[in-house]
C-alpha cells in the first residue's frame, strides 16, 4: 500500500474539524434550497458564514441584570458541540480512540447539557420570550427523551452495545440488516427526533419571525455580537451532528474511510457532506410541504416517534425468539 | 438477542414489516380525525393483510389461500371501504370523528396495550411455519388497540371501522396460527363478515335516518 | 337419524324464506308447523344413545348437544305460538311488510340457534354463533323506534366484538390441536377430544379464557353483558323471549364446547377459576340491579345475567351432580324465561308501557296470563314445584359435595337478593288493585296459551323429570367430563 497514514488522533481532529467547517455551509445549502422551493432567490449558500463573521465583528450588549451565566452559556454550549463529533462516527467506519469515551447516550448527555447551557442563559436575560423559548425547548426536549431512549435501546439490543460504530457496522454487514424491521423502525423514530431537535417544520417553523410560534429560536433574542455567532454556528453545528448519527448510524454508513490512508480518510469529508446534503434535501422538502403544528398538537408527533421507538423495541424483542 | 451475522431472511424481514404496516395503520386509525381518511387506513390495512395471505400462500404452497386472499381483497379493500365511504357521502355532516382523550393520551394508552399483546405473545410456546411470530404479537396488538379505538371514539363509522380492523388482526393472527385451516371453514369465516358487515352498514343507516348524525352521542337513553 | 339433523337444518331455513312471500295467515300456520315440528324431532332425538352425524360428519349431535337443541326447539315453538298473537293481521302496507319481516327474521333466528348446537366443530360454532348474532340485530332493530336502534347497534358492535375474540379463541384452539394433528385438519370434537390430553397447556389456557371472554359477551357474563339489557328491552317481546331464552344459553353451549376440550387438556383447575370468577361477577351485580328497575323488560334481562352467572358457578362446581344440575337449569330457565317474557309481552300490550310505575293491578286486568305470569316469576325466582327450583337444588348439592361450601352459601344468599328484587316488583305491579279504567281481559289467546306451555314444562322439569330425560342429563354431564 502507498500513500500516508494518517494518525488516528489527527483523523479525530479533522472529524472535529469537518463538523466546524462545513456546519454553516449545510445550513446555508438548506437555506437557499427551501427558498428555491418556494420561489425565491434565497440567501446566498454561504450566507452563514458572513453572518458568523460580521457578529463575531460586533460589540458585545449583555443585559443590566444578566450574570457571568448569560455569556458563558453560548461558550458551553458551542464546546460541547466540538465534543460531541469526537464520539461519533463522521468519517471513519472504524472507532477512532476517543470514540470508546462514550456511547449514543454519553453524546445525547453532552447535547442535552448545551441545550442547558443556552436556556441558562436565555433565562438570565430576562426577556419573555427567550424564557418563554427556553421552557418550551426544554419541554418538548424532555417529551422527545424517551423515544432517544427507545432508540438506544434498540441499538443496544442489536449490536450488544450502545457504540454508534457498532450499530453502523452492523448496518453495512448485510442488506437484511439495513432493511430489518427494527432498524427501519428506529432510522424513522430518529429521523422524527432529528426533525424536532433541529427546529424544523412540522414542530416549529425555522425562520420564522412569529415569536409565538418559536421553540428553539426564541432563546437567542437578547444574545448580540460574538456570543451570537456563537449560538448560530453551533445551532448549525448541533443540526450536522443530528445529521452525521442519522446518517452515518442508521440511514447509509457508507462512503466512511476503512482505512487510516490520507485520500481515504480526505476522500470521506466530500462524501460525508454529500450525503449530508442529501438529508437537507429531504429536511427542505419537509420544510416545504408540511405545516406547522400547533404548539398543543407537537404532543402527537412526539408520540409518533415515540410509537415507532417502541416498536423497534418489541420487534427486537419477538424476533429474538 | 439477535447477534450479528444472524440475521433472518429477508423473507421473513419483509413479512414483519408488512405486519407492522397492519399495526401502524390501526394507529393512524386511531389518531385519524375524518372519518373519510379512516375508512382508506382500513382498506390499507386490509391491503396489507391480502398480502401477507398471498406471502403465506406462496411461501406454503397453500393454493386454497390464494383463493382467500382473492376474496378478502375485493371484500375488505374495496367492497367494505366503498359502501361506507358513500354512506359518509351522503350524511354530508360530522365527517370528522371524535375523541374522547387527546391524541398523545390515546397513542400512548394504545403503546402500553401493545406492549402487553406483545408480551403476552411472547411468553406462548407458538411456532409457527407460516409466518413470523412476531406477526402474531402485533396482531395482539391490532386487537388491542382495535378495542380502544371502539371504546374512546363516539360515531358509528369509527366504531364499525373499529370492528372490522379488530377482524384484520384476527385474520393475522389466523395466518401465523392457522395457516392450513380447512378452505370450507375460511370461506365460512368470511362470509359470515360479509354479513355482518351488511348488518353494520344498515344499523349505521338506521341510526342516521333517526338522528342524522354519526355520532353516538345521542345514543345515552338506555342505561341502569 | 341423520335425516332429523337434516330436517332441522333445512326446515326453518324454507319457512323463514317463505314467510316472505306468503300472506300473513300462511306465515303464521307456516311457523307454528315448524316450531312443533322442530321440537318433535328433538324430542325424538332424546332416547338416542349414540351419537348421530349426518352430511358427512359436519352435523354431529351428542347428548350435550341434544339438551340445548332441545331448550332452543321448545322456545322456537312457544314462541311461534306467542307471536301468531303478537302479530296483529290488517293494517297498512307498513305492516305488512313488518309481519313479513318479523316471521322470516324469527325463523331465520331460530333456525341459527338450533343449527349452533347440530353443527359438528369449533369453526362452525363460532359461524353459527355469529350468523345468531347478525339475524338477531336486526330483529332488535325491527321496531324502528329510538330505542331499538340505540340497542340494535350497542349489541351488534359489542357482541361483535366479543365474537372476534371467541375466533382468536378458536384460532388458539386450532394451534392447539395442529401440534398433535398435523398442520390441516377439520376442527370436529371428536378429533380435539381424542388428542387434547396432549395438547399445549398454555395455549389450551389462553384459549379458554378468551372463549369464555368472547361467547361470554354473548351470553351476557359480567363484565361483557352491557349489551343484554337494552336489547332485551328494546326488542319486540318474541325476540327478547329467543334471545334471552335461547341465545344466552347457546353461547353457553359454545363455552362448554371449549371447556370439554379444556378439561380433557389441563384437567377442571383453570377453567373452575375462569367459570367462578365470571360467574359471581355476574351473579353479583344482577342481583343489585335487579333492586332498582323501572323498565319490566329490563327486569327480566338482568335476570337473564343473573341465571347466567348461576350457570357459570355452577360448571365451575364441577361436581358430576352440579353439572346435571346446570343442564337441568338451561332447561328450566328457557322455559321459565320465555313464560315471563310472554307474560310481559301480554301486560304491556294490555297496558301500552313497559314503565312499571304505570302498570297497576295486571293479576286483576289480565285474568289468565296475569297469575300466570306471577307463576313464572316464582319459577324464576327457584320457587318449587317448578324446574329451577330442581336444578339450584342440584347445583348447591352438587357446590357442597365437593366441599365448596362457603361459596355455596354465597350462591344462596345472592340468589335470594335476586327474588327479593324480582319478587318485590313483580307483586307491585301484578298484585295491586286494578284500576277501574282498565277493562279486565285477555289481549289475545295466543298469547295466553304460549304460557301454558312453558308453565307445563316446568312443572315436568319440577316435579318429575321423565326418566329419559334424567339419562339424556347425565349421559351430557358424563360427555362434559364429569367426574363419576
Amino acid at each position: 500500500m502507498t500513500g500516508v497514514e494518517l494518525d488516528p488522533v489527527e483523523i479525530q481532529v479533522l472529524q472535529d474539524l469537518t463538523i466546524l467547517v462545513f456546519a454553516p455551509f449545510v445550513s446555508g445549502a438548506i437555506a437557499h434550497l427551501g427558498a428555491r422551493l418556494q420561489g425565491r432567490r434565497g440567501p446566498r449558500v454561504l450566507q452563514p458564514y458572513y453572518d458568523i463573521a460580521k457578529l463575531f465583528r460586533k460589540e458585545t450588549l449583555v443585559p443590566e441584570e444578566a450574570s457571568w451565566v448569560f455569556l458563558a452559556g453560548p461558550v458551553v454550549a458551542f464546546a460541547c458541540y466540538l465534543t460531541v463529533p469526537l464520539l461519533i462516527p463522521v468519517l471513519t467506519q472504524y472507532p477512532l480512540p476517543l470514540g470508546y469515551m462514550g456511547d449514543i447516550l454519553g453524546g445525547g448527555f453532552i447535547l442535552s447539557l448545551a441545550g442547558f447551557a443556552v436556556a441558562l442563559a436565555a433565562l438570565e436575560s430576562g426577556d419573555p420570550y427567550a424564557q418563554l423559548g427556553s421552557s418550551r425547548a426544554m419541554t418538548f426536549g424532555a417529551l422527545i427523551q424517551p423515544s432517544i431512549l427507545f432508540v438506544t435501546f434498540t441499538v443496544a439490543l442489536v449490536t450488544a452495545t450502545d457504540l454508534p460504530y457498532f450499530e453502523a457496522a452492523a448496518v453495512r454487514s448485510s442488506l437484511g440488516q439495513a432493511i430489518a424491521p427494527a432498524h427501519l423502525l428506529a432510522a424513522v423514530a430518529f429521523f422524527l427526533v432529528v426533525l424536532s431537535d433541529t427546529g424544523r417544520i412540522p414542530v416549529e417553523t425555522h425562520a420564522s419571525t412569529l415569536e409565538f410560534g418559536m421553540i428553539d429560536e426564541a432563546r437567542t433574542f437578547e444574545h448580540s455580537g460574538p456570543a451570537l455567532a456563537l449560538l448560530k454556528w453551533g445551532a448549525a453545528m448541533k443540526q450536522l451532528i443530528l445529521y452525521v448519527i442519522l446518517i452515518n448510524v442508521f440511514a447509509a454508513p457508507w462512503g466512511e474511510a476503512g482505512s487510516r490512508q490520507v485520500g481515504a480518510v480526505l476522500l470521506a469529508i466530500p462524501a460525508f457532506i454529500g450525503k449530508a446534503l442529501g438529508v437537507g434535501v429531504i429536511f427542505a422538502v419537509i420544510d416545504n410541504s408540511f405545516s406547522k403544528l400547533r404548539l398543543f398538537k407537537i404532543t402527537e408527533f412526539m408520540a409518533v416517534a415515540f410509537l415507532l421507538a417502541v416498536l423497534a423495541v418489541l420487534v427486537l424483542f419477538l424476533g429474538a425468539r | 438477542m439477535a447477534a450479528l451475522g444472524t440475521s433472518p431472511s429477508t423473507l421473513t424481514d419483509a413479512a414483519d414489516v408488512i405486519a407492522l404496516l397492519v399495526l401502524l395503520s390501526e394507529f393512524a386509525m386511531l389518531r385519524s380525525s375524518l372519518s373519510r381518511s379512516q375508512v382508506r387506513l382500513y382498506g390499507f390495512q386490509s391491503l396489507c393483510v391480502s398480502v401477507l395471505a398471498g406471502f403465506v400462500a406462496a411461501t406454503q404452497h397453500i393454493g386454497e389461500l390464494y383463493g382467500l386472499m382473492g376474496l378478502s381483497f375485493v371484500l375488505k379493500v374495496i367492497v367494505v371501504p366503498m359502501v361506507i365511504l358513500r354512506l359518509v357521502r351522503e350524511v354530508r355532516v360530522d365527517v370528522t370523528a371524535s375523541h374522547r382523550l387527546g391524541v398523545a393520551t390515546m397513542v400512548l394508552l394504545a403503546i402500553v396495550l401493545s406492549v402487553f399483546g406483545v408480551f403476552v405473545v411472547g411468553r406462548l410456546p407458538v411456532h409457527s411455519h407460516s409466518l413470523p411470530i412476531l406477526a402474531l404479537g402485533l396482531a395482539a396488538a391490532v386487537i388491542l388497540v382495535a378495542f380502544l379505538l371502539v371504546i374512546v371514539r363516539n360515531d358509528v363509522v369509527s366504531q364499525a371501522i373499529g370492528f372490522f380492523s379488530l377482524e384484520n388482526g384476527v385474520s393475522v393472527a389466523s395466518l401465523v396460527l392457522a395457516a392450513g385451516l380447512p378452505l370450507i371453514v375460511e370461506v365460512a369465516f368470511l362470509f359470515d363478515l360479509l354479513v355482518a358487515v351488511v348488518v353494520f352498514g344498515l344499523l349505521m343507516r338506521v341510526h342516521q335516518g333517526r338522528s342524522r348524525t354519526l355520532s353516538t352521542r345521542a345514543l345515552d337513553r338506555l342505561r341502569g | 337419524m341423520g335425516a332429523i339433523l337434516v330436517a332441522i337444518l333445512v326446515a326453518p331455513f324454507v319457512v323463514s324464506l317463505a314467510c316472505l312471500k306468503v300472506p300473513l295467515v300462511v306465515a303464521k300456520a307456516l311457523s307454528l308447523v315448524s316450531g312443533a315440528a322442530s321440537f318433535g324431532l328433538a324430542v325424538a332425538l332424546v332416547p338416542s344413545h349414540e351419537v348421530t352425524t349426518a352430511l358427512s360428519g359436519w352435523l354431529r349431535v351428542d347428548a350435550l348437544s341434544v339438551v340445548f337443541l332441545v331448550a332452543v326447539t321448545f322456545l322456537y315453538a312457544a314462541t311461534a305460538v306467542f307471536a301468531v298473537g303478537y302479530i296483529q293481521p290488517g293494517g297498512g302496507a307498513a305492516e305488512v311488510r313488518y309481519s313479513r319481516r318479523f316471521f322470516a327474521g324469527l325463523n331465520l333466528f331460530a333456525w341459527a340457534m338450533a343449527m349452533t348446537p347440530i353443527v359438528n366443530g369449533l369453526a362452525l360454532l363460532w359461524v353459527a354463533v355469529e350468523v345468531t348474532t347478525v339475524v338477531s340485530a336486526l330483529l332488535v332493530a325491527i321496531g324502528d323506534t329510538d330505542g331499538a336502534a340505540e340497542a340494535a347497534w350497542k349489541y351488534v358492535l359489542i357482541a361483535s366484538m366479543g365474537l372476534g375474540i371467541a375466533l382468536l379463541a378458536t384460532m388458539f384452539m386450532y394451534y392447539a390441536g395442529s401440534t398433535v394433528l398435523g398442520g390441516s385438519y377439520e376442527l370436529f370434537y371428536s378429533r380435539l377430544l381424542g388428542a387434547a390430553p396432549r395438547f399445549p397447556p398454555e395455549i389450551v389456557r389462553l384459549s379458554f379464557g378468551l372463549a369464555v371472554l368472547g361467547f361470554g359477551t354473548k351470553m351476557g357474563l359480567v363484565p361483557v353483558h352491557t349489551w343484554l339489557p337494552d336489547a332485551h328491552s328494546e326488542a319486540p317481546t318474541p325476540v327478547s323471549a329467543l334471545l334471552s331464552g335461547a341465545l344466552l344459553t347457546v353461547s353457553f353451549y359454545a363455552i362448554l364446547r371449549f371447556y370439554q376440550v379444556t378439561v380433557r387438556a389441563i384437567g377442571p383447575a383453570f377453567p373452575r377459576d375462569v367459570l367462578l370468577v365470571f360467574g359471581l361477577a355476574s351473579l353479583v351485580l344482577a342481583a343489585l340491579y335487579l333492586a332498582s328497575q323501572r323498565d319490566l323488560k329490563r327486569l327480566l334481562g338482568y335476570s337473564s345475567i343473573e341465571h347466567m352467572g348461576i350457570l357459570a358457578i355452577g360448571m365451575s362446581f364441577s361436581a358430576p351432580i352440579a353439572i346435571v344440575g346446570v343442564l337441568l337449569h338451561v332447561l328450566a330457565h328457557a322455559a321459565a324465561k320465555s313464560t315471563a317474557f310472554f307474560g310481559a309481552g301480554n301486560v304491556i300490550r294490555k297496558f301500552g308501557t313497559k314503565d312499571m310505575d304505570r302498570i297497576q293491578g295486571a293479576v286483576g286486568a289480565l285474568p289468565l296470563s296475569g297469575p300466570m305470569f306471577l307463576l313464572a316469576i316464582l319459577a324464576l325466582s327457584a320457587m318449587p314445584p317448578f324446574g329451577i327450583f330442581r336444578s339450584e337444588f342440584l347445583i348447591v348439592e352438587g357446590g357442597l359435595s365437593t366441599r365448596a361450601t362457603a361459596l355455596s352459601a354465597v350462591l344462596i344468599v345472592l340468589v335470594t337478593l335476586a327474588f327479593f328484587g324480582l319478587s318485590w316488583y313483580a307483586s307491585q305491579t301484578l298484585l295491586t288493585p286494578t284500576s277501574d279504567s282498565v277493562a279486565p281481559g285477555e289481549v289475545s289467546p295466543w298469547m295466553a296459551g304460549s304460557m301454558v306451555l312453558g308453565l307445563l314444562a316446568l312443572v315436568v322439569l319440577g316435579v318429575h323429570p321423565p326418566a329419559q330425560l334424567s339419562g339424556l342429563l347425565e349421559r351430557a354431564a358424563a360427555e362434559l367430563g364429569a367426574r363419576r
